[in-house]
């Protein structure tokens, strides 16, 4: 059971904090001049932070496929990036990851 | 809209269920929705919660995981730049992952900044809709798919979605890799902190890579 002065702390400072992110360079955008460097930067973010949250979800969850050593979700996730890149489509990727471990735990 | 409602009502239910196995009330799950209203530092923040982490560590996390809206403000900025500051607020609140992939995509098509805002809030109207109502009916139902159809498999799934098409060059690929592997290395760092450092050394990792290159051209 989470406190709930605990859950209230962290629900306000995340909603503060998200809004300051997200309404930073909208805000500023008028008063100040971005570098184009630093934009650069910034279009490292979701490339740097996503792949971070994926990987130990997947790699450390505890399979049932034997010929995968348990790591059929890992295995998945490969193959749906693939898919992704080609396709760019979330829709396919989606579809194609669920169905590939869905057949590969039932068959 | 289909294909990013596609990602957000497995992700909603997702959240909804483990909202529900934390014996949040209706209310609490509700309220962070609106408040924070960003899925993936939300499901970090719970899952982080029930381990009893320090208040510090999870906020940094949630920002560390809310980053990427920088770039998505940096793209946003344009489009609101000459509009009235309480439309760029509600822009601001309404900025996901889905409406900039959504805006991106169809940027071409719009001519006008006028009609690129009222196309922002029309999608925006949907993600809200079809978010909130999934994160109840998970919270409600607990898991409304059988358990072995694994739909919270569709988490990793739709982050794979969001990140690849931001993948410009070869060298964001290279990030991605080495925040996979780091990652995985790093977490059993204390304090929960493997999120945040493998983050912040991939950035530092991509702006290397970005220098280099400006250098040797």
């Amino acid at each position: 059971m989470i406190d709930k002065n605990y859950f209230w702390l962290v629900v306000f400072g995340l909603a503060a904090g998200t809004l300051s992110i997200r309404g930073s360079i909208i805000m500023l955008s008028s008063c100040v001049i971005i570098p184009n460097r630093l934009k650069e930067l910034f279009s490292f973010i979701p490339a740097a932070v996503l792949p971070a949250l994926i990987a130990p979800m997947v790699f450390f969850h505890q399979g049932h496929v034997n010929w995968l050593l348990g790591k059929e979700r890992f295995f998945v996730l490969i193959l749906a990036t693939l898919v992704c890149l080609w396709s760019r489509s979330m829709l396919l990727t989606i579809g194609f990851g669920l169905t590939l471990l869905f057949t590969l735990t039932h068959y | 809209m289909l294909p990013i409602t596609t990602g957000i009502v497995p992700f909603g239910a997702v959240m909804g269920t483990v909202c529900a196995n934390a014996q949040l009330s209706l209310f609490q799950s509700v309220a962070m929705n609106f408040m924070v209203f960003a899925g993936a530092s939300q499901l970090a923040a719970v899952d982080l919660m029930g381990q009893g982490t320090a208040v510090l560590v999870v906020l940094l996390t949630g920002f560390i995981i809310n980053a990427r809206f920088i770039l998505y403000s940096a793209a946003m900025s344009p489009v609101v730049q000459n509009s009235h500051w309480l439309t760029k607020l509600a822009s601001a609140y309404l900025l996901t992952d889905q409406n900039y992939a959504v805006m991106s995509a169809h940027q071409e098509r719009l001519k006008s900044n006028n009609e690129k805002v009222a196309f922002y809030f029309g999608a925006s109207v949907c993600m809200v809709l079809a978010w909130q109502s999934s994160v109840v009916a998970g919270f409600v139902f607990g898991n409304f798919a059988p358990a072995d159809w694994a739909l919270d498999y569709a988490v990793p799934l739709s982050f794979v979605a969001l990140v690849v098409p931001t993948f410009k060059s070869y060298k964001y690929i290279l990030v991605a890799a080495f925040s996979s592997v780091a990652s995985v290395m790093l977490s059993g760092l204390p304090y929960k902190l493997g999120l945040i450092v493998t983050a912040l050394l991939a950035i530092g990792f991509g702006a290397w890579l970005s220098r280099r290159k400006a250098v040797t051209t």
